[in-house]
Parts: structure tokens; C-alpha cells; sequence
């Protein structure tokens, strides 16, 4: 199964869910998808098409289109075609459903993503902050208007 | 020592319990009456020559650290050993960027250590914050909190800076000028 069949098979699966898919060359497809949804198809990825492994979890800060983007890379040991998902979430109020479990090392991805971006993990096992202090939760570090830096006060620059 | 026997009892706080018809005295009027005598050069000599210092490996300046504590550079030839627990050790090595969330355990580390002890800052991420100093999780101006002795500017210094910085320490302890211990 080739990269354009895998992308075939996605869209005729979940019609509507998966949209903008595009096959970018022989190994690299990329696709949108509905957030409420990215669970089942998670789940359908890694049963039927043999992506068995979630190379990284992360998000896109966009404030102009007042968006996050939640993006999935999900590779394969069975075939060389790398997938790239991506979920759009609004900003005032990013919530997205977990898919820890499919992927159980999503677990700290949807962590540390929540403590830099704010994104919430809807069922999510134990979303804490994973690598930040606990007061620091709620400021969002990764967000373009962020506005915590401690710019200039360092008194011993070398 | 014909000039022990008047201790000064200046300070009325140090007398913790009263007992009626017995002069109380503490540990720490007797060290701060030694601070003014000879006898606090020989206890100098001895705690320069026994600077054990934490294993505390923050970030990458920490492999010059754990390996300035190895057999090849031997440091041990002027006492100082590696040791593992801070109740043991009396030098912080402050060796990469203090984050907000370790900061409190590089605090706690630093409450464990009993007294004389020291502060090295290792490497332009203790000193300043090195590329890391606007960083959101970067807690800068980490001598404001401890009394930092011996800076040791580098990314990373090597080992024998370690060891001239521990040279520099000794200096320091000679003359009495350290902020370990308030003369």
C-alpha cells in the first residue's frame, strides 16, 4: 500500500473528518482533521494501515487566525510513509480529546504541550505540568504574546 | 590558652537558658570568640585543606565536574573529594542554569549543608544565565540568593578551572576574606 492509498483509504473511511489531505511525495502524507474525531481515527490508523508509532506530539501557536494547531507525526515500522495530522483548535478555548489510549506515549506529548500551549486534554490520564512548575501553569510560555520574559535584568551578562 | 578565660558574653540573646547562679554559654559564642584569635587560622588551615563539595551536575558543565572528581584529575591531593550527600559536603558547586523548578531543590541542597560551607558559580550559566538568560523558566541572579565565592567564567570551563577555582577558594579561606564564614 502505497502513500496515495493510505490517504485514499483515510478520506473514504472518515468522509468529512479527514479534509485538505495531500500527498506531499512517496513517504510523506499530511492531512487535517476534525479535533473531536482524532481519536477513532488514531485508533483506525494503527489497526488497519499499521501506524504504529507516534513519533511526536506538539503545537502551533497562531494568533492572527486566532488558532492552535495540535500536529500528530505518526510513522510506521511495517512501511516507510510518514503521516502528519493536523487539528485546529481555537485559541480562547483549546480542548482536544486524548489519544493516550492508542498511543500510550502521547502521555507526556499531551503534558508538556498543555503546560506550554494550554491545550486541554479532554480524558486525558493525569494531566499535570510535566517539566515547568506547578506555578507557572496558566502562563502559557509558548504563546507568541507571551510576555514573561525576564528581558534585561540579568546583572552579570558575560 | 591563658587567653580564653574571658569570654565575652556581650550579647545578651545567646543566653538561652537562664539558670540562676550558672553562666550559660552556646556554640556559637565560643566560634565567635575563636573568630578573633589564632586559633582561627589553624581551623582555617585545616577547612581549606578539606573542601569536600557536593555532586550537583545541573547541566553540561557538570561533566567537568563529575570528571574533575575522577582519578585522572585527582583532586584529592588537596582534599577535595566528590561527596554524594550535602550533610557531608561543604562546597556547592553551582554548575549550569538554575531553572524555577529546581531552584527550590538547589535551595534545599543548600539548607542541608552544615556550616562552614561555600558557593562556586561554574560556568557563564551560573553566573548569568549564559544563552539560557532570558529564558521564561530561567531564575536569574542566583548570588543574590547565595554568597557566592569563586566565579569560574567558561561554556564549559574545563576541569583544571575547577581546580584553580578551588585554589582561589583556599586563598580566600587563608585570608579570611570567604563569605563562608562571617569574621
Amino acid at each position: 500500500m502505497d502513500a496515495k492509498a493510505m490517504i485514499d483509504s483515510l478520506s473514504s473511511q472518515f468522509p468529512g473528518v479527514i479534509y485538505d489531505a495531500q500527498v506531499e511525495s512517496d513517504i510523506r502524507i499530511l492531512a487535517k482533521v476534525k479535533p473531536e474525531s482524532v481519536k477513532d481515527i488514531c485508533q483506525y490508523l494503527k489497526e488497519k494501515l499499521s501506524f504504529g508509532h507516534l513519533c511526536c506530539e506538539f503545537g502551533v501557536d497562531y494568533p492572527e487566525r486566532n488558532e492552535i494547531e495540535v500536529i500528530y507525526v505518526i510513522g510506521s515500522y511495517e512501511h516507510p510513509v510518514l503521516l502528519t495530522l493536523k487539528a485546529i483548535l481555537s485559541r480562547d478555548d483549546p480542548k482536544i480529546g486524548s489519544v493516550v489510549p492508542v498511543y500510550w506515549n502521547a502521555n507526556w506529548y499531551e503534558r508538556e504541550t498543555y503546560e506550554l500551549f494550554g491545550v486541554k486534554y479532554l480524558d486525558h490520564p493525569d494531566l499535570r505540568p510535566l517539566v515547568l512548575p506547578q506555578e507557572m501553569l496558566g502562563e502559557w510560555p509558548l504563546r507568541k504574546d507571551y510576555k514573561g520574559f525576564p528581558n534585561k535584568t540579568a546583572k552579570n551578562l558575560v | 590558652m591563658a587567653e580564653v578565660e574571658p569570654v565575652p558574653t556581650n550579647n545578651e540573646d545567646d543566653m538561652q537558658e537562664e539558670i540562676p547562679g550558672v553562666m550559660t554559654t552556646s556554640i556559637s559564642a565560643i566560634s565567635d570568640f575563636l573568630k578573633k584569635t589564632k586559633a582561627q587560622d589553624i581551623i582555617n588551615w585545616g577547612r581549606k585543606n578539606s573542601l569536600w563539595f557536593t555532586v550537583n551536575a545541573m547541566g553540561c558543565c557538570g561533566v567537568e565536574l563529575l570528571s574533575t572528581g575522577m582519578a585522572h584529575y585527582d583532586t584529592d591531593r588537596f582534599g577535595i573529594i566528590p561527596r554524594n550527600s550535602p550533610r557531608h559536603a561543604d562546597v556547592l558547586i553551582i554548575s549550569g542554569y538554575v531553572t524555577k523548578k529546581y531552584f527550590p531543590a538547589l535551595k534545599r541542597v543548600w539548607d542541608q549543608m552544615p556550616s562552614p560551607k561555600w558557593v562556586i558559580a561554574f560556568g557563564d550559566c551560573a553566573i548569568s544565565g549564559g544563552p539560557f538568560y532570558e529564558s521564561y523558566s530561567t531564575r536569574q541572579n542566583i548570588d543574590e540568593v547565595f554568597p557566592v565565592d569563586i566565579y569560574v567564567p567558561g561554556c564549559p570551563p574545563r576541569c583544571e578551572a575547577l581546580i584553580q577555582a578551588f585554589y582561589e577558594l583556599q586563598q580566600k579561606i587563608t585570608a579570611k576574606k570567604d563569605k563562608g564564614t562571617d569574621y
